[in-house]
């Protein structure tokens, strides 16, 4: 007979394993230093978005394009810095090269259009060798003088003139393998000093040939800037590469590759060696750059948001432009040697794409952890908390890579990463 | 105006083929179509010459002026890279391509080539929030297929696809084939 006693419809609830958490747990800040974990508002909240922009964006150097991109004079490449701004690179007749706000002086237009291009082919309204904006044909030089105003004494007489309408003109070095840098800050330090020797490891390499630019592809993305940033900080995600695991995690010495952390927030990677032919169907890589041992790797991670990979035969370089907290254009460019030839370009070619193109191994795998990340931290729900607490004597599953990262972060906003409420000190 | 034989195939330059010929390369392409909507790479593979095939993803890039290619594979190649989807952490979204063949030309007594625009779309499985995104169609990717086949033997083969793409941001890319 059945007994309604002995066997409830409605049971009671499973007993909550002592191993889970509730939410005041989940809530809870974790047991750690505060260095060693960063609340996840970091990478939520669009005020401190705003306040990155104008405390780090605005006053770093950034990498925005390669010399081989802009090799003749006259040649062009647009770009965009600090949020958004769109800026032009021109290398001048001169054969400097020169960067600027691509904005119109007169109406705030964009001036120049395409991703690229040289300046002496004709614009339907302006002349060669001029940048020309096209509302209402204001027109520039490569150095950013202001060459042309349409009937100027006619409708400014003697109040404004060509002199007063130059282009607002950025500080720009280029450097470590041909890379354009600028940076916004007229008052900032220079290029070297900003670096502080982290390129030193990897000079030989980037600066004993011209590099030239084979690969480039670019995304928009709904995450924010500092989870991509992370997935090159840190190593310890290697687990979720099959062919790291393969390539390097079995492999002798992989968990003696040190990490390095400089000053101003970058941090090295030091040289190890892949064995290639640990992932079936690859083979060894043959080529590689000056000085650099045969299948060796190293990487270097410059604050705040650009990476080199300088992985046996070819040179990846990951750069970033934060448009919100929550989107990020991500652009990868793949490097050679100027002098390759024909095969030896295609070998690069074939070796990058394996792992990084669009269609790599890799390449999709870290892209697809920092979306679904991203969807379980929205603002307001999910996880509260990162933790970056791993020590293992600055060895490769060691997080000291993004621990000194957002011991940077927190100087320059002056706000712990841990608790960006609070205002530690001014920067 | 001459009568077009029933058994013959205008091409676009005016040479003619078989019209069963035709309908092979036709039937070849949308074939390969479907089984890679499948995901049952080894059958299209299948269609592949294993000696000759070499399948390339391209594009013309305007931020480098220059042509570029995001993968270069033999038939070897490919069969290893399909082999190892399941040791890799993907997007599982399903990927559906539309094609539509536009252009048949002869190029060699055995050998044609075929123009096909491509329109691939991913519906949504578990490459973002699976509560909130699968079962969302969203276009991928647009392009050309430039194909190779060969009609000697009993059936034809594909010696060559190059997937020449107009979309060159690809979010966060793809594991599969296109």
């Amino acid at each position: 007979m059945f007994d309604p006693i002995a066997t409830p419809f409605i049971k009671s609830p499973a007993a909550r394993d002592p191993a889970s958490r509730n939410a005041a747990q989940w809530e809870a800040r974790p047991r750690l230093p505060p260095t060693h974990y960063v609340d996840t508002r970091v990478y939520t909240d669009p005020e401190l978005f705003q306040e990155e922009i104008e405390k780090i964006w605005n006053k770093v150097w950034i990498p925005i394009c390669h010399e081989s991109e802009l090799a003749e004079p006259l040649d062009y490449r647009t770009s965009a810095v600090g949020g958004g701004t769109p800026i032009v690179v021109v290398r001048g007749k001169d054969f400097q090269i020169r960067s600027f706000f691509n904005i119109c002086p007169h109406r705030g237009n964009v001036i120049v259009r395409s991703p690229a291009g040289n300046l002496g082919k004709a614009e339907p309204s302006g002349n060669p060798k001029h940048m020309t904006c096209m509302y209402h044909g204001f027109q520039f030089d490569a150095r950013g003088r202001c060459v042309e105003i349409p009937r100027e004494q006619a409708g400014y007489q003697d109040r404004l003139c060509k002199a007063d309408l130059g282009l607002r003109e950025i500080k720009t070095e280029v450097a470590h393998g041909g890379f354009v840098w600028v940076n916004l800050d007229d008052a900032c330090e220079p290029l070297a000093d900003f670096m502080a020797g982290a390129f030193d490891f990897m000079s030989q390499e980037l600066d004993t040939e011209p590099l030239e630019i084979f690969h480039y592809q670019k995304s928009m993305f709904r995450i924010n800037y500092k989870q991509w940033h992370e997935t090159s900080r840190e190593f310890y995600h290697d687990y979720m590469h099959y062919h790291n695991r393969q390539t390097g995690m079995i492999q002798k010495g992989y968990f003696e590759r040190k990490y390095t952390p400089f000053p101003n927030g970058h941090a090295a990677t030091g040289l190890t060696t892949i064995n290639y032919e640990a992932y079936e169907g690859n083979k060894e890589r043959i080529l590689t750059f000056p000085g650099m041992p045969k299948n060796g790797w190293k990487q270097l991670n410059l604050f705040p948001a650009c990476t080199y990979s300088l992985r046996a035969s070819c040179l990846r370089v990951s750069v970033m432009t934060p448009v919100g907290h929550d989107s990020v254009l991500i652009e990868i460019r793949g490097l050679g040697l100027k002098g390759d030839t024909a095969d030896e370009r295609h070998e690069r070619i074939v070796d990058h794409d394996s792992i990084w193109g669009p269609f790599g191994r890799n390449l999709h795998e870290d892209l697809l952890v920092v979306q679904t990340q991203y969807e379980a931290m929205r603002r307001g729900s999910g996880n509260k908390y990162h933790l970056m607490a791993r020590e293992e004597n600055n060895t490769i599953h060691d997080e000291i890579g993004l621990r000194s990262y957002y011991e940077e972060w927190s100087r320059r906003m002056g706000r712990p990463a841990s608790d960006p409420s609070q205002v530690s000190h001014a920067e | 105006m001459p009568s077009e034989s029933p058994a013959e195939y205008r091409l676009a330059t005016g040479a003619r083929v078989a019209l069963e010929t035709a309908l092979q390369v036709h039937e070849l392409i949308y074939e390969s179509c479907l089984l890679l909507n499948a995901e049952q790479w080894d059958d299209y593979l299948n269609l592949c010459d294993p000696q000759e095939f070499r399948y390339r993803i391209t594009n013309y890039s305007p931020e480098m002026r220059k042509e570029q290619y995001w993968m270069d594979r033999d038939h070897a190649g490919l069969k290893q890279l399909v082999g190892l989807l399941p040791k890799h952490n993907s997007d599982h979204s399903q990927l559906t391509r539309h094609a539509v063949v536009y252009k048949v030309q002869q190029e060699g007594p055995s050998v044609l080539s075929a123009v096909t625009s491509l329109t691939l779309y991913k519906t949504q499985l578990d490459g973002v929030n699976s509560h909130f995104e699968s079962g969302r169609t969203e276009l991928f990717a647009v392009g050309t297929y430039l194909d190779r086949i060969c009609v000697a033997g009993a059936v034809p083969r594909l010696l060559g696809r190059t997937v020449r793409l107009d979309t060159r941001q690809l979010g966060i890319g793809s594991h599969y084939l296109f």
